[in-house]
């Protein structure tokens, strides 16, 4: 086994552990969850990233599926489990139709697409108030009951199994001939043609597939909170798995990872410090400053610090 | 719907159209020239209107006589962001402008939230009370000397592109880059001085948003900067009479089409209210535009 190999197996067993070393933390459990969704959230918008296209708006399809998934619990009285899987085949079908209008575009006017999607997304939800509870919002069925001793914790070790399958599925796809193509798509759409490469398919296909995981985290954020609101399709929402992906390092499968536990903690320790707006600030130069000087994200650290020591023994 | 409120309806859609209008001409000047695309545009209209409120607050002269200090600060700003931001990054893939550019949305806005917090800040223009009678409705001074300052700056524009040295210059480098440079153009600087000239346009913009009555939040600048950018696409990246014509169309629908809907909704016997749809309306004229035409009704085939 490699050293990444390695890291990856030492840090899921690190994940594993945590409860049991912390105890029962209510406040660590929670930000773990949450970190967890974005996990597979930013995973499944890096995986769209790597067929070149570039979405603004993936906060549409993480609020699609967290108001299918809620409604249809509460409506159908399934479990909440069961639905996740709705919400996610949802956000999938909305993302192919997306997806469709999208093929054609280059990629100022695909971000201006999603974007718009977004909103318009969030004005439906708000207006179709019968549905959705309007601007009040919806209950949402917690994933275990909260009346089980303990809950948090069955919640947190289901979000890392359902992480660690998400993230292995990405990476399959990534490893595989689809991803051959997407990568083959983002460097050179004419080329990848020439070669024969179905590029309608492909494209539509990371859609797809990146609006299924992207509904499946929204659905599950929302079973955890109890509750969704139009809030969900915030611009904030869409940005945040796009500045989790660049600061790890873009069309890599830890690149994701990495990014959104750095930026989680450094977020939670600025926030622990009293800095509201500051903690922003200090992501947003963190942003500029990471694609202006490692534009392969945190991830390509170690390989500059080596070549680095290479280059001046 | 009888005529007055139509004219009314038509004048608020001048008004929101003047105000893309700028927005759209500084994004597509700056396109034109590094072909890059600054998503943080809209910030530079926050920080204009927050420098006019400020001056005004603090000196009380004609809020339409800051317009010009407000305009050169973001210009100043905008050759910072340019030389510090986009340059670095220029020809590493159009992905990295939108990252940057989100970088830098999140920079403004947190600054200004910082410096004077979320409150909402509006300043009440002298010439608030001042109703100008047209026929049978009576508009309001401000919005009259919006239309009028868009349309005047927009002569200027015209001219300075077309008949001075650095506007040729400009030109040129939007149209060959290299052949630019070949001829002795320091493309570089027109590269700062598109930059300069764009913000102080949306610098303009959010001048005008504030002094005609609207809110100044850090927040203001997203969706105006985002409906402009919708805007220079449907009348395609570079075509400056597109964005007039979108940027005006846009700025009527926007006011129009709720309306229409809310009657034709009430005819049906549906009780239901379209008011809250204005802000979408620019996405689904976005979307039905490029689903037909992926370069936009003005744009041309290769860019």
């Amino acid at each position: 086994m490699n050293l990444k190999a390695w890291l990856g197996v030492s840090s899921l067993v690190l994940a594993f552990l945590i409860p049991v070393i912390s105890g029962i933390n209510t406040y660590l459990l929670t930000v773990l969850i949450l970190m967890l969704v974005f996990i597979m959230y930013s995973s499944a918008w890096n995986l769209l990233a790597l067929s070149g296209q570039g979405s603004l708006g993936h906060a549409a399809f993480f609020g699609i599926g967290g108001y299918v998934s809620a409604i249809i619990a509460k409506s159908l009285g399934l479990p909440p489990l069961a639905t996740i899987l709705v919400g996610g085949l949802f956000a999938a079908f909305i993302g192919a139709l997306i997806g469709l209008t999208c093929v054609r575009l280059r990629e100022w006017f695909l971000a201006m697409v999603t974007f718009g999607f977004a909103v318009i997304a969030h004005t439906i939800t708000a207006e179709l108030s019968w549905l959705t509870g309007g601007w009040d919002g919806l209950p949402a069925k917690k994933i275990f009951p909260v009346s089980i001793p303990n809950y948090l914790m069955y919640e947190y070790y289901l979000m890392l199994l359902l992480t660690v399958v998400v993230v292995v599925v990405i990476w399959m796809i990534m490893k595989s001939r689809i991803g051959l193509a997407f990568e083959a798509i983002r460097e050179n759409e004419l080329e990848a043609k020439v070669m024969g490469i179905n590029v309608t398919k492909y494209k539509l296909m990371a859609f797809t597939v990146s609006a299924f995981f992207t509904g499946v985290a929204g659905a599950l954020q929302i079973h955890h909170f109890g509750y969704i609101t139009p809030e969900v399709y915030a611009i904030d929402l869409s940005f945040l798995p796009i500045i989790y992906c660049i600061s790890g390092g873009l069309f890599t499968i830890e690149g994701p990872i990495l990014g959104t536990i750095l930026i989680t903690l450094l977020d939670e320790g600025l926030r622990h410090i009293g800095l509201t707006y500051g903690r922003l600030i200090f992501i947003g130069l963190i942003l500029i400053l990471v694609v202006i000087f490692l534009p392969k994200g945190f991830v390509s650290v170690p390989a500059k610090i080596k070549s680095r020591l290479r280059s001046h023994p | 719907m009888d005529i007055g409120l139509l004219i009314q309806i038509l004048v608020w859609g001048l008004y929101a159209g003047c105000i893309y209008i700028l927005l759209a001409i500084g994004l597509n000047l700056i396109f034109g020239v590094m072909k890059v695309v600054n998503f943080a545009h809209g910030e530079l209209l926050m920080l204009g209107a927050y420098a006019t409120f400020w001056i005004y607050t603090y000196s009380h002269i004609d809020p339409y006589l800051v317009i010009p200090l407000a305009m050169l600060l973001m210009g100043v700003l905008g050759v910072f962001i340019e030389r510090l931001g986009f340059r670095p990054i220029m020809g590493t893939g159009k992905l990295n402008e939108i990252f940057l550019s989100l970088g830098l949305i999140y920079l403004l806005q947190n600054l200004v939230a910082l410096l004077w917090s979320t409150d909402t800040r509006s300043i009440r223009s002298p010439y608030s009370n001042v109703l100008v009678p047209m026929g049978s409705i009576r508009l309001p001074l401000d919005y009259l000397i919006i239309i009028i300052f868009t349309i005047v700056s927009l002569i200027a524009f015209q001219l300075f592109m077309k008949r001075t040295t650095p506007g040729r210059a400009m030109r040129a480098t939007s149209q060959n880059r290299e052949a630019a440079a070949l001829m002795g153009i320091n493309v570089e600087r027109m590269d700062m001085l598109s930059f300069a000239l764009g913000s102080a346009f949306a610098a303009a913009a959010g001048s005008l948003w504030v002094i005609s009555g609207q809110m100044a939040t850090p927040y203001m600048g997203a969706i105006p900067a985002i409906k402009a950018f919708a805007v220079i696409i449907i009348g395609g990246l570079g075509s400056i009479p597109g964005a007039i014509v979108a940027g005006l169309t846009l700025g009527i629908a926007e006011n129009i089409v709720p309306l229409l809907m809310n009657s034709l909704a009430g005819l049906l016997g549906f009780d239901m209210s379209f008011t809250a749809w204005k802000d979408t309306i620019a996405f689904f004229i976005l979307i039905i535009v490029l689903v037909i035409r992926p370069t936009g009704i003005f744009g041309e085939k290769g860019e």
